[in-house]
């Protein structure tokens, strides 16, 4: 019996413990521009929202997280440091207690302005 | 056929053929159409409290509080706040919408509880900003059909390199994913639903599934308890029904051209201003009959224009601070105060204080004899 209850406890609690130790999906994407990359603490704050209702999404980007060019016919990975306030990039993301931390970034085009 | 049938028959034609008045819906919708938009407009007519969701930042506490004159999807006398920073000389991009720092609306009222917890009246505007403008509130009457068109006609129309060297330019503005703008003063907004989505959010502090968070008061979270009602506070489908009234909104009809009108619209296209205010855009495909494939006596391209210094406020996106969008000219008869900020009282006003790239246009109306400035403003009176 106290088998039983060992097992029924691992099944129960096992996926959840690791869970907590793998980075968690991707909960959210967000796509906007660039508004500051700091690449000494490998952050980037995007500007986004919906008409009127603008956000700041702040993005953590820790080194090997994968970011490809796409504007070009040949899509090829760059580094934080290639990416630009005014740049448009897809992200995906997900929420940690530190805050966002994106696990793909996609730079898709530019608001160019004058 | 009886007399009274062929009266019957008349009626109905009439009824049929009239032009809707304002605030009434498109012609041709479908029963399912009609009924959304009969219940889109309850949910637009709705008043909301603190404890339905409004705030604790807000403009105003429903849609028609603002957009109420001469009736729902009119204007009102409300003016907005709304502050950007712009950078000419720096790198990369050159406006600072001011995000972080509650921008770029900053609303004029906060609830009861934010003002006790704050001691604030409305939210403050950063030091950060370069521009604080006055918004006056925009009838949004025929807006669905504006949503309609295709951005390939609005791109068709812009030159932004001067190319035919005409002195116009036309500049696409685009939103922070790129994709082209079309709503708001400055072309910012790419469709109706967002723009709806964004004025809940923005306007009246309603969080929907859109727009899932409240607006900061100058960057800083809300502070504990003043937010009571949970999020979202307005369903995704309440809020579809509201775009759906917006969208089926009749624009309003132009008036049949008396003759003088009718070389008024002449004048009008002889001295320029039809180069921006283009009289008609097509819509293109869409789920809506009443949408679909139809001319909009618009009198706007969509596209953002430099108006001179005097006019310039904030930049948004790509628009500088000078660049406007060309603001649609129908439903014209019905303003009271014209341009972003309505300090034009007459269309004339209006003209008289357009400069940059409508410099020219401006100068040849201030050239025109008496009987074509006349005839001109008796066509504007049509819209």
């Amino acid at each position: 019996m106290p088998r039983v209850r060992l097992l029924s406890f691992l099944l129960c609690f096992a996926p959840l413990a690791l869970l907590a130790q793998q980075p968690t999906t991707p909960h959210d994407s967000v796509r906007g521009a660039i508004r500051t990359v700091d690449v000494r603490t490998r952050t980037l704050e995007v500007t986004t929202g919906v008409g009127f209702a603008l956000r700041v999404v702040r993005l953590q980007v820790p080194a090997g997280v994968p970011i490809t060019d796409r504007q070009s016919a040949q899509p090829q990975l760059i580094g934080l440091g290639a990416l630009q306030p005014g740049d448009v990039i897809r992200a995906a993301f997900g929420g940690r207690p530190t805050g966002f931390v994106a696990y793909t970034i996609e730079r898709v085009g530019r608001m160019e302005g004058p | 056929m009886t007399r009274a049938a062929i009266a019957l028959v008349a009626v109905w034609g009439a009824v049929a053929c009239r032009a809707p008045k304002p605030g009434e819906p498109l012609r041709g919708l479908s029963a399912a159409e009609r009924a959304q938009f009969d219940s889109g407009r309850v949910v637009f007519d709705s008043v909301f409290t603190p404890e339905k969701g409004l705030g604790p930042l807000f403009n105003a506490n429903g849609c028609k509080e603002c957009h109420e004159d001469p009736v729902a999807g009119g204007t009102g006398d409300e003016v907005e706040r709304h502050a950007t920073a712009f950078h000419p000389d720096a790198v990369g991009r050159k406006c600072d919408e001011l995000v972080g720092q509650g921008g770029f609306v900053f609303q004029n009222h906060v609830t009861p509880a934010l003002h006790a917890a704050l001691g604030i009246d409305s939210e403050p505007i950063p030091a950060a900003a370069t521009a604080v403008a006055r918004r006056r509130i925009p009838e949004i009457f025929g807006f669905g059909l504006l949503d309609a068109v295709p951005d390939s006609e609005i791109l068709a129309y812009a030159d932004p390199e001067d190319r035919n060297h005409d002195g116009i330019s036309g500049r696409p503005n685009r939103f922070f994913d790129g994709r082209l703008g079309r709503f708001g003063r400055k072309a910012l907004v790419p469709t109706l639903r967002e723009f709806n989505d964004g004025a809940f959010g923005a306007e009246q502090g309603i969080t929907t599934p859109a727009v899932p968070t409240e607006e900061t008061v100058a960057g800083t979270p809300l502070p504990p308890g003043t937010d009571p009602a949970p999020d979202p506070e307005l369903s995704d489908h309440e809020a579809e029904l509201a775009t759906m009234f917006v969208r089926l909104l009749a624009p309003i009809a132009q008036l049949k051209l008396p003759s003088e009108a009718r070389h008024g619209s002449e004048v009008f296209t002889r001295i320029g201003c039809a180069q921006c205010h283009r009289p008609v855009l097509t819509t293109g495909n869409s789920p809506i009959a009443a949408l679909r494939y139809q001319q909009v006596a618009a009198y706007t391209d969509l596209l953002l224009h430099d108006m001179g210094p005097d006019l310039g406020d904030i930049c948004l996106a790509l628009a500088t601070p000078t660049e406007f969008r060309t603001e649609p000219l129908m439903g014209l008869r019905l303003k009271a105060q014209f341009l972003h900020d309505g300090r034009a009282k007459t269309p004339e006003q209006a003209i008289e204080l357009h400069a940059g790239e409508a410099a020219g246009s401006r100068d040849r109306f201030l050239a025109l004899s008496p009987a074509d400035r006349a005839a001109l403003v008796a066509f504007l009176k049509t819209l």
